[in-house]
């Protein structure tokens, strides 16, 4: 029996005027694998988030989360279904505590938390070292804390599945690797994950299959290795495609 | 237990058993007022309490929620037009002020909600929802201008174009009527309580959704929340609060004018809610009542100055203190005072 994706797109396509920024793009991302979407810049990478979201709304094609048809729902109705999103630039709440923040988080979704859910979000508040901070103004976290505590408000709300994008940017190696750690073991726990990530060397110490966008389409899907051995990928990424 | 957890939580200012025993001492002095007053001094009192309300509703939209309302005076207008004609018709019974009053409400709560209906499900955002609404309240006043004619009465009521109704009925429930000492009280039970609901429900999970939408529309949405849905609830409240300001201004003064809804008494509750600090109610409150005594003051005294000298004083606070003079004077570091850090929500969007 063929296990139902966790999310998975048909045929989705989105115009901008005379651009086609998503060129009938087939995704399907299993339960329980971390999935990372690369591309050169311009490839439709933020495109495709925008339309998984719920941001957007495509010309064209299907979006399924669990099975279930979400291409016209709204990214509030998404999210209660089990989605879970965090953007390239933070956006947690910089003026509220911490606490307050992850209360907010939470309290919506709170009906969809099950055991597995709260596991991972009390083991990723340990490990992003967020549980003794919790009277502190967001504002006043390092960069990559703030980070943290973006992913950790979105695990609050139990998601099946969550879409994080560039979550590492502007982190150190050592806390991108940190990040990476996390999101494996939140993995292991039953997270689906997916990332739009440009820095290759997180995409190397997370991935278990890796797409890759170019001009709106997936040009290639595979293992990292495969995909990094692939001469065409190495071409578009070095601009001589 | 939980209540008065919510009546102490961080979103208004003062928490500190001190800050409650000044807060009786100030209501103990208003309840005592008629002891000290004059009957019309108690009356223009009513004045400037009756404007809180609206005021109170204009900073949980705008200081809490971040939507900018300049046709607050709208629903004021509305209200009292409605007051206006529904307990002018039924002067045979004694029940017509109350039937009057909440006719008036409901109305506000309908009107509010067809208005922002349109503007938070039609996802209008930004400067156009302040734009909207001030064409909102300047279309009311050109509408309710042109009613002088014959032909514009309902039952009874003559809308009266620019010379605006006359003889609206005070309030009244039963045989009592609410006139000199008993509107000031009325006045200022409503005005307590209306200060009350809204500081619990900022404390509240409500008020906390607010702070978030107003930080980040686009994160409170996906944390699955349906931000258009909160952004109207808060609409209406707001307007009904407006409401209730403009049923209590019609059952003081038995008198409105289409210029209660034009453009400068539009403008006023936004250097009301500006001047005392937008995010935090008691702030409000006060400049609310401060600002409406200093602008009768100046009237009074028969300066035709007081607008222009009201615009220099919301220009000079906004300059030298953004978030409000209120809030500022309450967070300084009063010697008395060990938590001078208090963890409060700012509102940088200003």
């Amino acid at each position: 029996m063929k296990m139902q994706p966790a999310i998975s797109t048909v045929n989705l396509t989105k115009r901008f005027g005379g651009v086609i920024a998503t060129d009938g793009v087939d995704l399907s991302v299993s339960s329980g694998e971390i999935r990372c979407i690369i591309g050169p810049n311009g490839a439709g990478k933020s495109t495709l988030f925008a339309l998984l979201c719920g941001i957007h709304a495509p010309d064209g094609g299907e979006i399924l989360l669990g099975g279930r048809d979400v291409t016209r729902l709204p990214a509030f109705r998404r999210v209660r279904l089990g989605l879970g999103l965090t953007f390239q630039t933070n956006r947690a709440y910089h003026n509220l505590t911490i606490a307050q923040n992850l209360e907010i988080a939470r309290r919506r979704n709170s009906a969809r938390v099950d055991s597995d859910a709260l596991r991972r979000y009390q083991h990723a508040i340990g490990l992003f070292e967020l549980d003794q901070l919790t009277d502190l103004p967001a504002r006043a976290l390092p960069h990559h804390q703030l980070q943290w505590l973006e992913i950790a408000m979105v695990l609050a709300g139990g998601p099946d599945v969550i879409l994080l994008d560039e979550p590492t940017a502007g982190m150190s190696p050592e806390e991108t690797m940190q990040t990476a750690s996390v999101l494996r073991t939140l993995n292991g726990m039953g997270l689906t994950i997916v990332v739009v990530e440009h820095d290759i060397a997180f995409v190397r110490e997370i991935a278990h299959r890796v797409t890759v966008l170019h001009e709106g389409r997936i040009f290639a899907e595979g293992s990292v290795a495969e995909i990094t051995a692939h001469e065409d990928v190495r071409n578009i990424y070095l601009g001589r495609a | 237990m939980r209540l008065l957890h919510l009546v102490n939580g961080g979103e208004d200012l003062g928490r500190s058993r001190w800050f409650w025993i000044g807060f009786a001492a100030v209501i103990l002095a208003l309840v005592a007022l008629p002891l000290y007053q004059t009957e019309f001094e108690a009356s223009n009192a009513s004045y400037y309490l009756l404007n809180i309300p609206l005021a109170l509703g204009l900073s949980m939209l705008w200081g809490y929620c971040g939507i900018l309302s300049f046709g607050q005076v709208a629903y004021f207008g509305i209200a009292g037009y409605a007051y206006g004609v529904i307990a002018g018709n039924l002067t045979e019974t004694s029940w017509g002020p109350l039937v009057g009053s909440v006719g008036g409400l409901l109305l506000c709560a309908a009107v509010g909600a067809i208005f922002g209906y349109f503007v938070f499900f039609g996802r209008v955002q930004g400067w156009i929802v302040p734009i909207l609404t001030l064409v909102f309240t300047l279309l009311l006043e050109t509408f309710l201008g042109q009613t002088a004619g014959y032909q514009w009465r309902i039952g009874a009521v003559q809308l009266g174009g620019y010379n605006g109704m006359t003889g609206i009925p005070p309030f009244q429930i039963g045989n009592f009527i609410f006139q000199g000492y008993a509107f000031y009280f009325f006045a200022l039970s409503l005005t307590v309580a209306v200060y009350f609901i809204s500081r619990v429900l900022m404390n509240a999970h409500f008020g906390k959704i607010m702070i978030a939408i107003r930080e980040d529309v686009l994160r409170t949405e996906t944390l699955g929340y349906d931000v258009r849905f909160y952004q109207l609830g808060v609409f209406v409240l707001a307007a009904m609060l407006a409401g209730l300001s403009g049923l209590l201004y019609v059952q003081w003064g038995n008198y409105i004018t289409p210029s209660q809804v034009g453009l400068l008494p539009a403008a006023l509750p936004v250097i009301w809610v500006a001047v005392g600090g937008r995010n935090r109610l008691l702030a409000v409150a006060i400049a609310t009542y401060l600002l409406n005594w200093i602008n009768y003051t100046l009237s009074e005294a028969g300066n035709q100055y007081a607008p222009v000298i009201m615009g220099a004083l919301l220009l000079l606070v906004m300059l030298f203190f953004p978030r409000g003079i209120i809030v500022a004077i309450a967070e300084l570091r009063w010697p008395w005072r060990r938590d001078v850090t208090p963890v409060s929500v700012q509102d940088r969007s200003a």
